[in-house]
């Protein structure tokens, strides 16, 4: 169905080049879905935003040794309107969780949902009053890292699944 | 000591002591409730006796304890820095639902009442909120008696013994076709959100409240400040704690001694080695366990280490906050705590959750290379700790957003219970390490390093002096170190080593009794501190011979010195609360737990 993307020449997407004369198509042809999906996956941009103990590996992975740029998801945005990614990195207090669904209401849409850690999928060792077990109460979850704390390239792997179902998505992304 | 005090108490106020009692060197004093303000004065102020940093305040619910003394009782535990000396307080409350219909703590039902000591010691402004907000009990004449941990719409009072601990149960299979399981993994929560109270003076009228938080990047995770300002003058900061509470204590209560060693892993989640060094501290003056000398060594190491890596993280997120070297600095730090995570993980298996330390020793032994980690570690971090100093110490932007801000002088230190690097700023040298030396520190030879300023800068120096002393006692503890048992001999504790399970019946039984049950402390009570990089981490156990702790009670040093953020910041600028925020240190898990 959809043509391979990257053109005979350069590589570039798209666009003719002026020096092309071989006759060979200066151009490529891609379907507007995969393309968008392509540009998507490769620019995921996360909030800056830690809960707990899980945060610490978080900005571990940002760190000089693991550089969560090699993924292209260093951008870590302050404001939820500019990201894309919510990484809930540690246990959902009831106290937290209308933040939480607050901030996940404020991301413009495509967005998506990491729930790092055992507490954030499952409640973890916090079987207790405090705790909501599992963040997939309140938001849907793409992606569970499990770990106490997950390590960085556990953090990674989560982002290469996130990105094969980002590659993946159909009608842009539009959820009903 | 005790004697004369006692004599003293009863001339100054008559009838107050009920009794008093002493407790693996603790010294409690029983006392009447009606008095307990003019006890606290007494012992405030008495050139005798004061007892000037109260280091914390927790109820105790009897409820399941079977006595026939009343069912609420407030601990205090005091400190007199001049003197020395710690003290425990315990007053027991009238309990006014006792004869109704049971005391669940719902609201509008009556509470037990005792009188509130914030003007004797302004510290007990957040463990009294905390102390009525978890356990239900009333302060009177508290200035703001509010919820601080759990939402302010919530019911109840979790700590007490009545509330169930909560959660959900866990089912170890799924049958998909069972409705008991239709609920798991479903959106059944709304997330609805409510008002949270600010203080009556706040003037939200003529002045405006901005709010920092729960997300933002500079409050170092989920903590809300509600600022009032004047255009840019800060008039009052209102910190709005519990998004991150998370039920340690009550957990701990539902639980075996040794299996909340991993939890004090969660509590300050940058230095896991220190914490879990005070809470197996804490269990081991409960039960009088000697600790063989090669592992008071390992344990003084590893929290040195951790100690350099707790205060890397601080560095790092401080500079980028105050923005002086805006991304080097974090790298740089970050690279240097990644070479202690590497010889944790040797040691233990893990990066930041470690649990290597149990009650009576080691969990295992050493790996054999780890002497020659620490020494290339400490090599090599000499020449960063260099680079630090090149990069802020004289750095203009560095010194112009740190001299000067957020003074807080050593009088309202101390009034406000603060520990740690922030007291030492402020000119008090005042470390457990030195003045009530645990572990080996007695044989090592390091400065208490202080200043007089009393400002961020001075934070920032005195820490970065820290850094080089920790080196100091590694080197020597490297140097002084023997080889021996990783833990000790004490069958009823430690577990026997491997061989001896297959050659002697009674190992096995131990070894059995262990792993099933548990070890059972004998009744009474302790307090524990241990001088963690952030300040004084206390826990307090209450055993009832059983072998879950039946209170266990968890003095956060970040949770006690936050509650300066309003004195350091008042008539400063909006900026410079993020200066003042980094240089406090704190970790939300442990202000929340
Ligand atoms: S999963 Fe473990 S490390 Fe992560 S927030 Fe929960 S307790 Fe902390």
């Amino acid at each position: 169905m959809g043509v391979a993307v990257g053109a005979p020449q350069g590589g570039a997407l798209g666009g003719t080049q002026a020096h092309a004369k071989d006759g060979s198509a200066g151009f490529a042809l891609a379907k507007l879905e995969e393309l968008v999906n392509w540009g998507r996956a490769n620019s995921v941009w996360p909030l800056t935003f830690g809960l707990a103990c899980c945060a610490i590996e978080q900005i571990s992975a940002a760190a000089s040794r693991f550089d969560i740029a090699r993924f292209g998801s260093e951008v870590f945005r302050a404001s939820p309107r500019q990201a894309d990614l919510l990484i809930v990195s540690g246990r959902v207090s009831n106290k937290m969780a209308p933040v939480i669904k607050r901030i996940y209401d404020q991301m413009s849409d495509p967005k998506w949902v990491v729930a790092m850690g055992d507490c954030a999928s499952c409640g973890g060792p916090f079987n207790n009053y405090a705790i909501i077990q599992g963040v997939d109460k309140m938001l849907p979850v793409d992606v569970y890292v499990p770990g106490c704390p997950p390590r960085p390239e556990a953090l990674f792997y989560a982002l290469e699944k996130l990105r094969e179902k980002i590659k993946a998505e159909e009608k842009l992304g539009v959820r009903e | 000591m005790t004697e004369k005090l006692i004599e003293k108490l009863n001339a100054k106020v008559p009838s107050a002591l009920k009794d008093h009692s002493e407790f693996r060197g603790d010294t409690t004093l029983f006392i009447n409730a009606e008095h307990v303000r003019d006890v606290a004065s007494f012992l405030k102020d008495d050139e005798d006796t004061q007892y000037d940093l109260l280091v914390d305040i927790y109820g105790t619910d009897r409820l399941k304890l079977g006595q026939s003394s009343p069912r609420f009782a407030v601990n205090y535990e005091l400190y007199s820095i001049s003197k020395n000396k710690f003290v425990r307080l315990i007053v027991d409350l009238v309990d006014p639902a006792r004869n109704g219909n049971g005391g669940s703590g719902k609201f509008g039902e009556p509470l037990p009442k005792v009188a509130s000591v914030t003007d004797i010691w302004p510290t007990a402004n957040w463990l009294e909120r905390e102390t009525y907000d978890l356990m239900g009990i009333e302060f009177e004449n508290h200035p703001w008696l509010q919820r601080i941990m759990m939402p302010d719409n919530w019911v109840g009072h979790p700590l007490r013994k009545d509330y169930p601990l909560g959660g959900e149960p866990v089912y170890f299979e799924k049958d998909r076709n069972n409705p008991r399981f239709a609920h798991l993994g479903k959106q059944i929560m709304a997330g609805p959100s409510f008002e949270t109270e600010l203080p009556e003076e706040m003037d939200t009228d003529g002045h405006m409240v901005l709010n920092l938080g729960p997300h933002h990047p500079a409050t170092h995770g989920v903590l809300r400040l509600a600022t009032e300002l004047d255009g840019e003058k800060v008039v009052r900061v209102t910190p709005e704690l519990g998004y991150l509470h998370s039920g340690f204590e009550k957990t701990g209560e539902n639980k075996r001694y040794e299996k909340f060693i991993p939890y004090c892993d969660r509590m300050d989640y940058v230095s896991p080695m220190n914490n879990n060094l005070a809470y197996v501290m804490a269990v081991e003056k409960l039960m009088d366990v000697e600790i063989p000398e090669h592992v008071q060594y390992v344990r003084v190491i590893l929290c040195e280490l951790q100690r350099i890596a707790s205060h890397m993280i601080w560095l790092g997120t401080h500079a980028m906050d105050v923005g002086g070297t805006p991304h080097a600095a974090p790298l740089y730090c970050f690279m240097m705590r990644e070479r202690i995570l590497d010889i944790f993980e040797m040691v233990c298996g893990a990066r930041m959750t470690t649990s290597y330390f149990s009650v009576g020793g080691l969990r295992w032994p050493l790996p054999g290379a780890f002497m020659d980690a620490v020494r290339a570690f400490l090599k090599e971090f000499s020449g960063y700790y260099h680079d630090y100093h090149v990069m802020l110490t004289k750095n203009p932007l560095w010194l112009s957003r740190l001299k000067g801000i957020g003074i807080l002088k050593a009088e309202e230190a101390i009034a406000l219970g603060i520990t740690g690097p922030l007291l030492r700023a402020a000119g008090v040298p005042l470390d457990l390490r030195k003045v009530r030396p645990y572990c080996v520190y007695d044989q090592l030879d390091f400065e208490v390093p202080t200043s007089t300023e009393a400002d961020s800068y001075a934070r920032y120096t005195v820490r970065m002096e820290e850094l080089q002393q920790s080196m100091r006692i590694i080197e020597q503890a490297m140097n002084q170190i023997k080889p021996g048992p990783y833990r000790t001999a004490d069958r009823k504790v430690a577990l026997p080593p491997r061989h001896e399970i297959s050659t002697s019946m009674e190992s096995l039984i131990h070894h059995f009794k262990l792993v099933t049950e548990g070890y059972r402390p004998p009744e009474g009570q302790v307090y524990f501190i241990g001088e963690n990089p952030k300040g004084w981490l206390g826990f307090g156990l209450i055993s009832d011979g059983t072998a879950n702790p039946y209170r266990l009670r968890v003095r956060g040093p970040s949770f006690v010195n936050l509650q300066a953020t309003n004195t350091m910041a008042r008539g400063g600028f909006i900026s410079d609360l993020i200066t003042i925020i980094g240089s406090i240190d704190i970790v939300l898990g442990e202000v929340d737990r």
